[in-house]
């Protein structure tokens, strides 16, 4: 038994009641009321903490407390680590796992698994013998951004809180990077846009674009090689990812890398355009440097100075469905009602634009604050 | 409010669903009043406001009633929302557990018992990993406990290795004071050694029975395991405790199915004989959920098995994507069945990791919960149940459709919680209907006949092998349904004839004459059109 009103589907396309009195305006409690039912998501987020992962053997270069500036190399990467074991008594008593072990006229010892090595991490002790990770081969992890490093763990990662304010997608691929943001792909239609690989050219090299609703696997690709440092879209494929990660994966693994490359995402899998709030901030970022960190996954920019006023309250976007990507305004809740493919949801109203309000479910709307 | 309160509030705030229930008192008894349901992402205060003034617009002297009408005679929703005593469930957050052992056949226990609480599993053990990667993965920020077991006392393959195992773990956990870290069977008589490397932790360290230990063999590690991931409000626990007394207050068998964002349940109870308490087991499998966090190549191609809809692979994986990061969202159109598919998927995993539930007698009632089911119609959602749960039986089907199981199971009283159900039971479980699985079914023009003798009239079916029959059958009637099979069939025992009591709801009564395990055709194109043949004719408010 529910409380709930069932109206029929034939009144769909019957302007509500308020739209008639409030909803045209906007304002006024009534035209809101439900409106809080609708999904909120923030624009943006205050100081974020920022994860650098870090595998056993890697080696932090910076102390929890340091200021850094962005380009400060945080950590050096071994690219090759392995188990060595060193003799009893070449580490001090007071050794611990996570600390660092360097060579002190002693030669490491080889005994059951590794060759010799000069300095590494301590991981465990058995038997009075301490085993290391230890490697030739390291790469250095830069920090994209400004920050005070929070804590230092061996093996596990650095936080470093970062400076300014972030705007949050739903998953960044690649390595952190940072940029001169740059609205891309076709100039004319930031939202909708799409990255083609034949429109890429070094003249983008240092740059983050931003793409609007989709890019495919060989523009991404193509993007890195030109020199673009990250790329910014509202939906990325399945099958786009995952050759992006193949193609990432195979980068890490060559000798000689290229310059940090992430993707951030913002909304999703399909295509939709970038909504019109986190467009708008894009738009006042425009040649500003920003920052792509992968986790928390976020477009990170200092830039105290800039001022970004909210969208109305009443401002709602469709998330799927048919209208997919249209944002309007809040009319009223619609109660439950009967859609496409016999469903019964709790709706509310919306007016696009100077149109008739429309029904649509509440779980695919969501707000911006 | 008064001292003696005549309405409160049940919420159930899972990861993907927040819902809330208002329940009244109407002489002498607690009611089902209304109840809400919106994303996660929504105002829990705002869901409860729009409630409470829904049920105010729609009866305001019911709502005078159980006292939410002040003195004039209005109702400030928002005050209320504020005022009204609330009984909550709140899901714990997902947690990763890693499983150590020294071998694969220690593992495989150990692991077993993690899946069957709720816990995200990963697996390493020495034999197949050396001690640098072994270290990584515990080190990994997304663990939130190891597990690390060996039998009692250990296997002779596994005691040369036990003291480097300890020594990693030891490493490891040294540097991770955060990690909560169990020692099972005779990784026991190594606690000193890791809590002397330990320092303080904020984390726990906690010694553990060996796999087998416990009648049956591995309850006591599920117990433990299962204390330690969720809280006491946790909507799956209580769900698995509020079945117990469901069992109990309708004196019948029942197993709860419920598909959640994160996990699924499987919960069995038998009524207490004699005076004792219900016998139940639950198991939480966090494998089960609506759609895994990565949809890989092998969550697809389960979807895909169930699919009605002509996606490709990739499309596919797309929208389960999409699924997983809103799950609310895109269920106009065939997002209903891609749901209800992806349930069957997640429902068939659910089924496979609880093997001796299984192997239970068959349960006279079952219950379907959770967000995968929330928005297909009841004869759908039967059908799904049919498909997956494939024991020859009679079983009579429920939906938990305002989520109060798990919010009854909050309360701490065993007795207060069997007092609740018995006032809520009528109210809280929707009647979907019956289904009638009839085993070892052969080939043929006709396997027989089937008479339904209901309040209104008698009615005389052909069962056709192979096919579905739907007997409307509406909510609250309950009929006799008496089966004359050509051949002997299994249905409860061995027979030719059977008579069968069956109660009505949404979906009428389902007699499935379907092979029992399910055989589909292995092309994709013709099992869609059988699988979208079958659903066709039950998915009654579909556009046509």
């Amino acid at each position: 038994m529910t409380a709930t009103n069932v109206r029929r589907a034939a009144s769909a396309s019957s302007p509500p009641a308020a739209s008639a009195t409030g909803a045209g305006s906007g304002d006024g409690p009534d035209a809101l009321r439900g409106l809080d039912l609708v999904g909120c998501r923030p624009i943006l987020a205050g100081p974020t903490e920022v994860t650098f992962p870090l595998r056993p053997g890697d080696r932090a270069l910076v102390a929890a407390g340091d200021a850094i500036v962005a380009g400060t190399t945080i950590a050096e990467r071994l690219r090759d680590a392995r188990i060595v074991e060193l003799a009893p008594g070449v580490a001090s008593d007071t050794a611990a796992p996570g600390d660092r072990w360097m060579v002190a006229g002693e030669a490491a010892v080889r005994l059951r698994r590794g060759h010799g090595a000069e300095a590494g991490e301590l991981l465990y002790q058995r038997d009075g013998h301490w085993a290391l990770a230890a490697g030739e081969h390291t790469e250095p992890v830069e920090c994209p951004l400004a920050g005070v490093v929070r804590d230092v763990r061996p093996g596990i990662g650095i936080r470093v809180r970062a400076q300014g304010r972030a705007l949050l997608g739903v998953e960044a691929l690649g390595d952190p990077t940072s940029g001169r943001l740059s609205l891309g792909g076709e100039r004319s239609d930031q939202r909708h846009g799409r990255l083609r690989s034949t429109s890429l050219d070094v003249g983008l090299a240092g740059t983050i674009l931003v793409i609007g609703s989709r890019v495919d696997a060989e523009a991404l690709t193509r993007a890195r090689a030109m020199g673009v440092r990250g790329v910014v879209v509202s939906g990325l494929a399945g099958k786009e990812r995952r050759d992006f990660m193949a193609s990432e994966s195979r980068q890490r693994a060559a000798l000689h890398r290229l310059q940090p490359f992430a993707v951030l995402v913002l909304d999703g899998a399909i295509r939709r355009p970038i909504a019109g709030p986190v467009a708008a901030v894009l738009e006042r970022l425009a040649g500003a440097t920003v920052a792509i960190s992968v986790d928390p996954p976020a477009l990170i920019f200092d830039e105290p100075a800039l001022a970004i006023d909210p969208p109305p309250a009443d401002h709602v976007r469709v998330r799927t469905g048919e209208h997919a990507g249209d944002e309007g305004r809040w009319a009223g809740l619609a109660g439950v009602r009967r859609f496409a493919g016999g469903t019964f949801l709790e709706a509310g109203w919306v007016v696009f634009g100077d149109e008739a309000p429309v029904s649509i479910p509440i779980a695919d709307l969501e707000r911006f604050a | 409010m008064t001292s003696d309160p005549r309405a409160f509030l049940a919420l159930d705030l899972g990861a993907a669903t927040s819902s809330a229930a208002l329940i009244g008192r109407i002489e002498h008894r607690w009611r089902l009043i209304g109840s809400l349901a919106v994303p996660a992402s929504s105002s829990a205060d705002g869901l409860v406001v729009e409630l409470i003034r829904r049920v105010g617009a729609a009866d305001p002297a019911l709502a005078g009633a159980i006292g939410l009408a002040g003195d004039d005679g209005t109702i400030d929703s928002v005050r209320l929302a504020a005022e009204l005593p609330r009984l909550a469930a709140r899901s714990a957050p997902p947690r990763t557990i890693l499983v150590c052992a020294v071998t694969s056949r220690a593992l495989g226990p150990l692991a077993a018992a993690a899946r069957a609480t709720g816990w995200r599993v990963r697996e390493a053990t020495l034999d197949a990993s050396d001690p640098f990667e072994l270290t990584a993965r515990l080190l990994d920020r997304d663990v939130d406990v190891v597990l690390v077991g060996a039998g009692d006392p250990p296997g002779a393959d596994e005691r040369r290795q036990l003291g480097e195992l300890a020594a990693i773990v030891t490493g490891a956990v040294s540097r991770r004071p955060d990690l909560t870290v169990i020692l099972a069977g005779a990784l026991n008589e190594h606690l000193d050694r890791i809590e002397s490397s330990s320092g303080e932790r904020t984390g726990e360290l906690l010694l553990a029975p060996a796999a087998a230990a416990g009648e049956p063999a591995g309850s006591a590690l599920r117990q433990l395991l299962d204390e330690i991931r969720g809280g006491a409000d946790d909507p799956r626990r209580a769900a698995g405790r509020a079945v117990g007394a469901l069992a109990d207050v309708l004196d019948r068998r029942v197993e709860l199915i419920e598909i959640g964002f994160d996990a699924g349940l499987r919960a069995t109870a038998s009524p207490g004989i004699g005076g004792s308490d219900a016998v139940a087991t639950v198991s939480i499998v966090a494998d089960a959920g609506l759609v895994p966090p990565e949809s890989t190549d092998a969550t697809v191609d389960r979807v895909l098995a169930w699919s009605t809809m002509p996606l490709d692979r990739h499309r596919l994986r797309d929208r389960l994507r999409e699924l997983r990061l809103w799950p609310w969202s895109g269920i106009v159109g065939d997002g209903a069945r891609l749901r209800l598919a992806a349930a069957r998927a997640a429902m068939t995993i659910l089924v496979e990791a609880t093997p001796d539930q299984s192997a239970l007698p068959a349960p006279d009632l079952v219950v379907v919960a959770g967000g995968a089911f929330a928005v297909a119609p009841g004869p759908a959602v039967a059908l799904a149940i049919a498909d997956v749960l494939r024991r020859p039986g009679a079983i009579t089907l429920a939906q938990d459709h305002a989520r109060l199981l798990g919010t009854i199971g909050v309360i701490p009283d065993a007795i207060e919680r069997r007092q609740a159900l018995i006032d809520l039971v009528d109210d809280l479980l929707t009647p979907l209907g019956s289904i009638v699985v009839p085993g070892g079914i052969r080939a043929g023009a006709s396997a027989g006949r089937l008479t339904v003798h209901a309040g209104t009239g008698s009615s005389d079916t052909n069962l056709v092998p192979g096919g579905l029959e739907v007997v409307d059958l509406p909510p609250g009637e309950t009929a006799t349904a008496e089966f004359a099979f050509r051949d002997t069939v299994r249905l409860g025992t061995r027979g030719r004839h059977f008579a069968v009591d069956v109660s009505g709801g949404l979906g009428g009564l389902l007699v499935d004459l379907r092979d029992v395990p399910l055989r589909l055709p292995e092309r994709m194109d013709r099992r869609r059109e059988l699988l979208d043949a079958w659903q066709e004719s039950l998915w009654l408010t579909r556009d046509r």
